[in-house]
């Protein structure tokens, strides 16, 4: 089960058999069933599986940001600079959050507080984790603004969320949660809500700022193309538990779990068409992801899998393979 | 209630009605339940209670200002000059709860209409009974309230028309916001596109669908039409020869510091009431929003 | 600032229909002026009556009579008292004060407490403080504000006397400025007190409402990943937010205080406007009548106005013609 960093060195982040619960009128239900990953600085680690899978969660408890009540941490580590997370005191926690793991989130529209100016926004993150005065935090704050390539930033600082476009409040966004050079920045879907051309400016960013600060990404996203885009390692989320995991390049051209097929069947390609001449269908995967509290003993992908067999109803298959992993009864066989 | 929960029966064809399913979450709110019971216990008790109590309210009984349980057969003690505060009681319940029922249907009715239009017309219409409806929104309701019945001399009707004359303009405003909501859904199109006349659309169409927020704020009018009523009593505007709890309160108020039965349970009564009424209300609005249940 | 120009205008327009509305609806009533002047000199006699007439201007077409009176109202004259034979201006100026201080010191109590009760129980959606403020609104609502002002004057006149029960200042007073600001507020306690106990649990059910809204938007969540303290997410991103719509209901009282500060005054002879508006309706007054109209209207108005710019400065969505963006 444990999780294993490309080249064998010391990881950033490690997490290791996390689990999540949250309290509900049906008894607890398990959010996160013992997920392992670790992330090394400067790498990305794509995180993909549909809404409800889990990523977000996971990203909430690296945080240390589970809305509790109702979820709590029910088990598990993460392991971050000698700590683990999981244990901290809030007030720990909070000088933690935003100086060494900062977070985008999937709405731009609504991630930014309505009433304060965006400079102002991020001028808070920076007073809130380093010894500057105001004065050198706004003009900080205006730096940061012209880094992520808004144009004049000096005037766009004063300007109110309303007053910018999508893409710049991710810009904003972006430029808060790089304020304090974190080791880690988690982005949230984070062009989801977006149009695809400031899609691709939005990425093309988060590569240039990964480069320029060293910071390891964690990408959370339902969207394959954006994980074969920006991703070195992926790790693949179905209902609450990591399914597979790997190399990009490995999961995206060899993919072992049939969900990941399944995601990967669905990424529209272009000048592929059918001999008809029509575009081709988009595949999708049948059926949805099970309620969390209707989840057996088998593995929870079972009755939406063309290659189920008696044993995936009845038994939980572990994630096996050291480079590239899967959690499959079928294809174990070929993990590595 | 039942009038209530038969309606969908009336109106099959609409989307589906909403009072079915609100009438069985109102049976499971305790709050809401207990309200109806005490409002149904109030209006028991004024319309049968002299039954069991028949005594004059104004009549001389006893003493002034006598305990209760100081003098046989008078539970609640006497007012200042010597009354049966529990006759005044079952005696002035009727005028409050029937003024109180009057202004907020006076109220609803004017409301309803001037909303109506106003959100159904919109433009020039709507921009004119909206500047209307904040006009009567700059007086303060009980000074207007006060003039009104004091100008057309106090009487139980003038009263409950001019509660419903100072009060009308937050229905309006909350079914003009209805109206402007459901006018833009596809069924009202529908209705257009077959061709239902102006007053078809707005009485069939778009009214039954904008009920449950009216009648969730008709209810509480209900009880703010009732704290007029009491405040103008106890001002001695309201009609002087009808007993009423605002009145006994009013009446009695100099000599609290000798008594205080003689205010306090006239004014149990209105807050029993007024109680009673919102928490019926309240059990309304939860039972048609159940969403808005966890606030 | 031409927002600022329009709604004073708005402002000022909406004054001048409550004095047309009023002077009308006051002329046309069933009930001969005169005769009611008359009543108060004691004679009634057809020669006096008619005397009185042309001496009030009363004979006078209505149209002219109201004319008359607006233009006298632009000079600031609101006319002379029947009853207490002194200027409106000054009967008013006089008991304007106390009045304004009772409303304004209710409201402040009722949104500074209330809003804190709200702010602190939308923390816990279903603990103990969220209950008390579902019952207390309902409680505080039913309960008529005359007849709570009365159970305080039993309990803090003869068992708890820490409080004065009646009027605005002790009888025999004499003393410094500071000494008489401190009387004054001794008396205003329960007049306050009572008047925004009704007010109190409206804004504490509001505010947390609003607060629980808020506390669930994501860029709560934003100022919680940027390592913001608890206290000032809940204080400064989340309550900047949720005071719009309390600001926008606060607007909304100042009638329906003036209407209670009315009751309360009649309960604690608090020396306001409400008693004058009481005589003034009794006695048939007409001129001090409509002076009393006129100034409630212009207090509702100027609170409306200054409310108006309050959620202008709160809210910088808020485009020059006052809708959101």
């Amino acid at each position: 089960m444990s999780a294993v960093s490309p080249d064998g060195a010391t990881p950033l982040l490690q997490v290791e058999d996390l689990h999540v619960a949250f309290d509900t009128r049906q008894g607890a239900v398990t959010a996160l069933d013992g997920v392992s990953f670790s992330l090394a600085a400067g790498e990305t680690l794509g995180i993909v599986g549909e809404s409800g899978c889990g990523k977000s969660i996971t990203a909430l408890a690296l945080m240390g940001l589970i809305p509790a009540p109702p979820g709590r941490l029910t088990g598990g580590r993460i392991d971050f600079a000698g700590r683990d997370i999981a244990r901290l005191a809030e007030s720990e926690l909070r000088r933690l959050r935003g100086r060494d793991i900062a977070m985008i989130f999937q709405e731009p529209m609504t991630s930014l507080n309505p009433v304060f100016p965006v400079g102002a926004q991020i001028a808070e993150a920076i007073l809130l984790h380093r010894e500057i005065d105001r004065q050198a935090a706004r003009r900080e704050a205006v730096a940061l603004l012209r880094t992520v390539g808004i144009p004049d930033a000096e005037r766009r600082a004063t300007a109110y969320p309303h007053e910018l476009s999508g893409g710049m409040r991710q810009r904003v966004m972006i430029a808060m949660a790089i304020s304090c050079r974190p080791k880690v920045l988690i982005a949230d879907e984070p062009t989801t809500a977006l149009d695809v051309t400031v899609q691709a400016q939005i990425f093309e960013l988060m590569r240039r700022i990964q480069d320029e600060f060293g910071v390891a990404l964690m990408l959370i996203t339902h969207d394959m193309g954006a994980i074969a885009e920006m991703a070195d390692r992926v790790a693949v989320m179905y209902a609450g538990r990591i399914v597979e995991q790997g190399l990009a390049d490995d999961v995206l051209d060899r993919p072992l779990h049939p969900y990941t097929r399944g995601l990967i069947d669905c990424i529209p390609v272009l000048g592929k068409a059918a001999p008809d001449g029509r575009p081709p269908a988009l595949s999708e995967i049948p059926g949805v992801v099970p309620p969390l509290h209707l989840i057996g003993d088998g593995c929870a992908f079972a009755d939406r899998c063309s290659l189920a067999e008696p044993r995936c109803r009845r038994e939980r298959p572990p994630l096996t393979g050291r480079r590239h992993g899967v959690a499959c009864h079928v294809t174990a066989a070929q993990a590595t | 209630m039942s009038a209530v929960t038969e309606r969908p029966a009336a109106a099959p064809a609409r989307p589906v009605s909403p009072f079915g399913e609100a009438w069985r979450m109102f049976r499971s709110n305790r709050p809401a339940l207990f309200g109806l019971v005490l409002l149904g216990a109030i209006v028991a008790a004024v319309g049968y209670g002299t039954l069991f109590h028949p005594a004059d309210p104004y009549e001389i009984v006893w003493a002034p200002l006598a305990a209760p349980g100081e003098a046989e057969g008078v539970p609640l003690g006497t007012d200042y000059i010597g009354r049966d505060i529990l006759a005044g009681l079952l005696k002035g319940g009727g005028p409050t709860l029937a003024v109180g029922a009057a202004a907020a249907l006076i109220t609803v009715a004017i409301g309803i209409t001037v909303g109506a239009l106003a959100g159904f017309f919109g433009g020039w219409i709507d921009n004119l009974l909206m500047r209307l409806t904040e006009f009567f929104q700059v007086l303060p309701a009980l000074l207007f309230a006060m003039v009104l019945v004091t100008l057309f001399s106090p009487s139980l009707t003038t009263i409950a028309v001019a509660i419903g004359v100072v009060s009308w303009p937050q229905t309006a405003r909350l079914t003009r916001a209805e109206f402007l909501r459901i006018r833009e859904l596809e069924y009202v199109t529908a209705a257009r596109a077959v061709g239902a006349r102006n007053g078809r659309i707005i009485g069939r169409v778009i009214l039954p669908n904008a009920l449950p927020p009216l009648i969730v704020s008709a209810t509480l009018t209900v009880g703010v039409a009732i704290l007029f009523e009491a405040g103008l009593s106890f001002l001695g505007l309201g009609d002087p020869n009808t007993m009423s709890w605002g009145l006994m309160i009013g009446a009695n108020r100099a000599y609290i510091l000798e008594a205080w039965w003689p205010v306090t349970f006239p004014g149990l009564a209105i807050f029993l009431t007024v109680l009673a009424v919102s928490l019926v209300g309240d059990g309304l609005n939860d039972a048609f929003n159940p969403k808005l249940r966890q606030r | 600032m031409l927002f600022v120009l329009k709604r004073l205008l708005f402002g000022l327009a909406l004054l001048v229909g409550v004095v047309v509305l009023n002077f009308l609806l006051i002329r046309l009533a069933p009930g001969d002026a005169a005769a009611v002047i008359a009543g108060e000199m004691g004679g009634a006699s057809e020669e006096i009556l008619a005397r009185i007439r042309s001496e009030y201007g009363l004979d006078k077409p209505i149209l002219v009579q109201l004319g008359i009176y607006l233009a006298d109202v632009l000079r600031g004259d609101l006319g002379q008292s029947y009853y207490f034979n002194q200027p409106v201006t000054a009967l008013i100026a006089a008991r304007i004060g106390p009045t304004i201080l009772l409303v304004l010191t209710a409201q402040l109590f009722a949104i500074g407490l209330g809003v804190f009760m709200g702010v602190l129980a939308a923390r816990r959606p279903q603990g103990w403080l969220s209950a008390t403020v579902a019952v207390l609104s309902t409680v505080g609502y039913a309960a008529p504000v005359f007849w709570t002002g009365i159970m305080l004057t039993i309990l803090f006149a003869s068992m708890l006397p820490l409080f004065p029960v009646e009027g605005m200042v002790s009888a025999r007073f004499d003393g410094n400025a500071f000494d008489y600001a401190l009387d004054v507020a001794h008396h205003l306690v329960l007049p306050a007190l009572t008047l925004g106990i009704i007010f109190l649990a409206q804004y504490a059910r509001l505010s947390r409402a609003a607060m629980i809204e808020v506390l669930g938007a994501d860029y709560v969540r934003t100022a919680r990943a940027k390592g913001v303290r608890e206290r000032s997410v809940v204080f400064k991103h989340a309550l900047r937010n949720a005071v719009l719509p309390i600001l926008t209901v606060a607007g909304l009282q100042f009638g329906n205080l003036i209407s209670g500060a009315l009751l309360v005054e009649t309960v604690f002879n608090w020396p306001g406007m409400g008693r004058l508006a009481f005589e003034s309706i009794l006695r048939r007054d007409y001129p001090l009548l409509l002076g009393v109209l006129f100034f409630s209207a212009l207090m509702v108005i100027v609170a409306n106005l200054l409310t108006d710019l309050s959620y202008r400065l709160a809210d910088p969505r808020i485009d020059q013609e006052g809708r959101r963006a």
